[in-house]
Formats: structure tokens, sequence, C-alpha cells
């Protein structure tokens, strides 16, 4: 084994076993920091395999940003934090489903991939990273965009708590839209 | 095989050239106008409600006739880097999915001001929603596929809450987000399997690579089940239709009659490019897998459908058989299957949202009177009303002159020539099943007499007798399908002739 695949089976094992217990602990907030350490790993998967800009871009957004603001959401909503918040009945057909799962992938991929010779790692550098997301997939790229706007919208949407049926309070708030039956109606 | 399904041009080459915007010029068009309408409802709050709609409807309409232009298109058949086909395929399912919100606004209008939610956000929604649809059509690649299924699948969870204030619709909202997000993981891990399979997520790439594969194919068909079980669920096929009838009763009726025709269009459009082009290779492989879905959704959707006393429930039972019998035509593979399917695919929006259209005249303010029963007597107090209704559902039920029939007929007859005889009989065995609950409606219509409880009878239904009550906007999106399926019915040649060129799907 080369030290490559030795660094690969020590950060698999450790985000492995915290994905378990991101999804087996009781505590919402124990489930989060499971889940910074299980994404920290995916990111240092990335480091292994030469991809140094997508494990940082990895380690920024995901750990950073997503994480910080699920506990960020925890805390607003005044979520139930502590233990027994997350039990369900379903723990046993979970994992019976999740074996399976595992176990058809692990057969999928070795039967895909075990014979073949390992490939040859070429550093993927911040530029060409660039060149692809610009050149070939700038289309795509402009689509998230609008599905980000899109969710934008939502959250606004979902936020709003106001009555749009008027009543606005405060000076921030818009003025309702036009009311046609509401003066006949009250 | 292959030239039947498609002209293979050029592998999965990135072009690094010019791009050309052109061929994604409807979708420009539609989320500049959600944007305009967004300023327009941020900057000018006191707006009258229809400067908002009107916007909305003149950008479906540019929109409509910038698509119309690509018709005679003749630069390269993909662009942007292969990411976006230009065919006249698109421009098909694009006019088709610009139709169905042109007369969801329509519905949407009337139903917003009676229901007095009025919000600023709704008409950029459903643009956002419709541009995704149109988008999905055009999807030369896995992941603008997906993309366009996030965009539209998102726009469309939002909508479907847009009652907040109504429980079931937060209810409705809530699990066709959680079953949706649970389906786009499926789809994605299917693309991921596809890129392990052939180093591609190129529709092209995939074709090209599958083709000369002689190595174990496992991972290329674990990817097209996972993408298959991707689309089942957006197409609401059994067994992964769990969440439509949740979904389209909670939602507001005018949201229900745009994505029970919309997604089904732009999922189907999907699934047509990416499993007869894509992955034809496979085809022996894929097709037993289809035809037991066709099968199963066909037969489960129309027997549901019965045991349903709620219009709504039962009218998305009735959308889940007809997911079926377009894999019918989806399962032929052939380029009459594929025509069929387009067929259906043109005139199943208009049935539909027609019929949901009428059932969100009928109802009243809050939707209430929802229950079959409500239906009893229609054709007395409201005689048009109920007649569009009667054509709409005799065109669901497949019965001639309609277009459900010719549809029908189309679907099956490319079944039959396809070898798949057994799958046409259970399908002539589906329909029969459900037009006996289509025949129900029309029965309590015309010849029961409106149950009258105590007076309570206006008063829960929010509806008068008088034709003029049911608006006129709302009866311009209601007559409108009921037309068309009347005019497909009897002359589809008209159809079939804009088919023979717009089946052909280039990559």
């Amino acid at each position: 084994m080369s030290v490559q695949e030795i660094t690969f089976v020590i950060i698999a094992v450790i985000g492995g076993v915290s994905a378990v217990r991101m999804v087996t602990s009781r505590n919402v907030v124990h489930a989060a920091l499971y889940l910074v350490v299980t994404l920290a790993m995916v990111g240092a998967v990335y480091l292994v395999v030469a991809a140094e800009f997508l494990a940082w871009v990895q380690v920024l957004i995901y750990v950073g940003a997503i994480v910080v603001l699920l506990l960020f959401s925890l805390m607003l909503t005044k979520a139930p934090i502590g233990r027994d918040t997350l039990d369900n009945q379903q723990r046993g057909l979970a994992a019976l489903v999740g074996m399976g799962v595992l176990a058809g992938l692990a057969f999928l991929i070795q039967d895909s991939f075990g014979g073949s010779k390992p490939i040859t790692l070429h550093q993927a550098t911040t530029e060409q990273v660039g060149v692809t997301l610009f050149r070939g997939f700038v289309w795509p790229f402009e689509v998230v965009s609008v599905l980000l706007l899109a969710a934008l919208v939502g959250a606004v949407v979902i936020a709003r708590k106001d009555d749009p049926a008027g009543s606005r309070r405060g000076p921030d708030r818009r003025a309702p839209l036009r009311r046609g039956s509401e003066a006949t109606r009250r | 095989m292959l030239s039947v399904l498609g002209q293979v041009s050029g592998g999965p080459a990135v072009a690094h050239g010019k791009l050309l915007f052109r061929p994604i010029g409807p979708e420009l068009i539609l989320v500049g106008v959600a944007l305009a309408v967004m300023l327009l409802d941020a900057g000018y709050p006191e707006r009258h409600h229809a400067t908002l709609a009107l916007l909305s409807l003149a950008g479906l309409a540019a929109a409509a006739a910038y698509s119309l232009s690509l018709w005679s298109w003749t630069g390269p058949t993909t662009v942007l880097g292969g990411m976006v086909a230009a065919d006249r395929f698109t421009v098909f399912f694009r006019l088709v999915i610009l139709g169905v919100a042109a007369l969801a606004v329509l519905l949407s209008y009337q139903y917003l001001e009676r229901a007095d939610e009025v919000r600023g956000e709704y008409y950029p929604l459903l643009l956002f929603a419709t541009a995704g649809m149109t988008l999905i059509t055009a999807a030369a690649d896995l992941i603008v596929v997906f993309l366009a299924l996030e965009v539209l699948s998102l726009s469309l969870y939002l909508l479907t809450g847009f009652s907040f204030r109504r429980l079931a619709s937060a209810e409705a909202s809530m699990k066709y987000f959680l079953l949706g997000a649970f389906s786009s993981a499926f789809f994605l891990y299917g693309i991921a399997l596809a890129y392990g399979a052939t180093g591609t997520t190129n529709l092209a790439g995939i074709a090209h690579g599958l083709t000369g594969q002689v190595g174990p194919l496992s991972l290329a068909l674990a990817a097209s089940g996972l993408l298959a079980v991707g689309f089942g669920f957006k197409v609401a096929a059994v067994p992964f239709h769990m969440w439509a009838p949740d979904a389209y009763q909670g939602a507001p009726t005018c949201v229900t009659a745009f994505m029970s025709a919309g997604t089904k269009v732009a999922a189907f459009a999907a699934f047509l490019r990416v499993f007869d082009v894509a992955f034809s290779p496979l085809i022996w492989d894929w097709k037993p897998f289809v035809w037991i879905l066709a099968a199963l959704t066909m037969v489960v959707g129309s027997v549901l459908a019965i045991a349903q006393s709620d219009v709504k429930r039962m009218l998305a039972y009735s959308s889940v058989a007809h997911a079926g019998f377009i894999l019918v035509g989806v399962t032929a593979a052939s380029h009459a299957g594929i025509q069929a399917a387009m067929f259906y695919l043109a005139v199943y929006p208009a049935m539909i949202l027609g019929a949901f259209g009428v059932v969100m005249v009928v109802s009243g303010r809050g939707e209430r009177g929802l229950t079959l029963s409500s239906y009893a007597g229609l054709a007395r107090r409201s005689p048009l009303v109920a007649a569009v209704l009667a054509l709409l559902l005799l065109s669901l039920a497949g019965i001639p002159p309609t277009a459900g029939f010719i549809a029908k007929v189309a679907v099956f007859t490319a079944a039959i020539q396809s070898g798949h005889w057994p799958l046409a009989l259970v399908g002539v065995l589906a329909s029969v099943v459900a037009a006996f609950f289509y025949l129900r409606v029309i029965v309590l219509m015309y010849m029961q007499e409106p149950v009258i409880a105590g007076g309570q009878r206006e008063a829960e239904t929010g509806f008068d007798a008088e034709p003029g009550a049911v608006g006129s906007l709302g009866f311009v999106a209601i007559a409108v399908p009921a037309l068309l399926t009347l005019i497909f019915g009897v002359f589809p040649g008209i159809l079939f002739g804009v088919l023979k060129s717009a089946s052909i799907i280039r990559f």
C-alpha cells in the first residue's frame, strides 16, 4: 500500500464513523458537529486525489457556510435541542436499507473498477477548473444562479409572515397590493 | 435501431469556439421577465395586480414567438459546449409548456383575486418554473437536465405552499419537497454512475460511449435505473406516485393545474431524450423496466381514482394513470412511439389543465366544494361550465371524437407495432376502468338534482348559476383547452404534420 492509500483509509474510516454517528446521535447539535467532521474528511479525500482547489471550496462552503447556517437555523427557529429529539421508530428498517445500499454500491463499484489498473493523477489547477467552469459549463453555471435566485425568492415567501390582506405594520413593510373585494367584504 | 431514434452527430467534444446564445433565447426572456415582474412589484407595490399578470403573459408570448423562430434554426445541433440542443423537438415542447403557463396565469389571476392571496412573488416563481420546464426540454447534458429539474421543482414546491394560511397547502408543499429532494438524490446518483460508466455527462457522449462498450455494463445499467427512478418521481409513475395526490390536493388549484400539466410535459420530454437517445444502446435492458412501470402506473392510477370522493384527488390519480399511457409510447421506443408520446403530451396538458381549471372555477373561496357531490346538477346551474367539463372528461376518458381518443389510439398502435401487445391490452383495460370515474362525474352533473342542504348550496361553493360568475378570464382558461381537445380530436392531422419533423431528436 502506498502512502496515499494509507492516508485514504484513515480519512475514510474517520469520515465513515462520524457519518454513522451523525445519523445515530440523538442530539441535533452533536449531529451537526459530526457532519462537520464528515464534510471535512470529504475535503481531505479531494486533497489526496490532488484536487486542491476543490478541497478548499469544500471546506469553505460546506464546513464553513452550510453547517454554520444549519446551527444558526437551529438557534433561530428554537428547534428542540437535546436528547431524544431526533429519535424515531424506524431505526431497524433504516439500518437495513442503508446496509443494502452500501452492499449494492460496493459490489457495483468493485465489479466495474476492481480489475482496472490504477489511474495516474494529474494536478487539477485552479486555472483548469476556472476554464472548464466558464467555457464548457458556462450555461449550467448560469442556471445555478437562477436556481439560487428562485430559492431566495422562496425563502422570502416562506419567511414573511405578514398577512397579505393588508394591516402591515412598520415603515419597512410594503403597502398591500390592490384588494378588489376588500371593501365590500368588511 | 439508433438511426431511427436520432441522428448521432459528433462525439462528446466540448466546443471551445464561439458561444451561440440564440437557442436559449426563450429561457433568457422568461428569466428576464421574471426579474422585471419582481422589480415592478418591489418598486411600485401599489401597482395593480393585473399589471403583473399582463407583464407575465407578455413575457410568455415573447418567449413563444422566439421559440417559433427557432423552428428554422440551421446552426449546430447543440450549442454552449454541447449543453443545449437546438432541434424542433425542443421547439415543440417549449410551445406546449408556454401555452400551459399562459393559461395558468389566467387561472391564477382569478384564483389569487378570489382567495385574496395576491403577492408579488407568485408570478416570478411561476415564470422561473416555466423557464426550468422549457430548459429541460432543450437539455443535452445530464447536468443541465438536473439543474433544470431543480429550478422547476423548487419553484413548484413554493407555489404548492403558496396558500400558507391553509394548513393543507403547507403540508402538501412539505411532502412534495421531501419526496422531491429524495428523488433528486436518486437522479444525481444516476448521473454520477453514468459519468463513471462513460466518462461524460453529455447525452451524445453517453450514447457514443455505450455503443462501443464491451466490458461489464453494470454501472451503465445502474445509472439508467436510478435515472428512471428520478424521472418516475417527477412524472408520478407508480410506485413513485405517493406525493402526487397529496400535493395536487393541497396546492392552490391554479398551481395544481399548472404543475399537473407542465411538470409532466417537461419531465417526459427529458425522459424521451435521455432514454430513447442517450441510453438507446441499452434499449433491451431498460425496456422491461419501463414496461412494468407503464403497466403498474396505468392500472394502479385508474383503480385508485375510483375510490376517491374528492375531485382534485380523483384528477390527481387520473393524471398518474395518464403518465402510464404516455410511458406506453416511451416503451415502444420507435419513431412511431416517440411521435405518439409527443401527441399525447400535447393534448394531455390541455385536458388536465382544463379539468383542474373547471374545478377551480366551481370551487368556492378557500377551496370549498371539492367533493364529487358538489357537482350534482351542475348542468342545471351552469350549463356552459358543465358542458366544458363534460367534454374534457370525455377526452380524458379517451372517447371519440376528442383528442384523448386519438392520443390513446396512437400510443397503443405504437406499442403493438413494437410487439408490446400485452401492454396495449393492459392499457385498454385500464382505460375502461378509468372511463367509469370520468363518466360518473358527467352523470352527476347532468342526471342528478343539486343537493340543497338548507340553502347552503351557494354559500358552500361560492358559485352562482350565471356563467358570468365564472369570470371571463377563468372562462377563457377553461374554454381554450376544451376547444383544443375538440380540434385535435377531429383534425389530428394538424398535430401529426408538425410532429413529423419535431419528433426527430437530434443531439
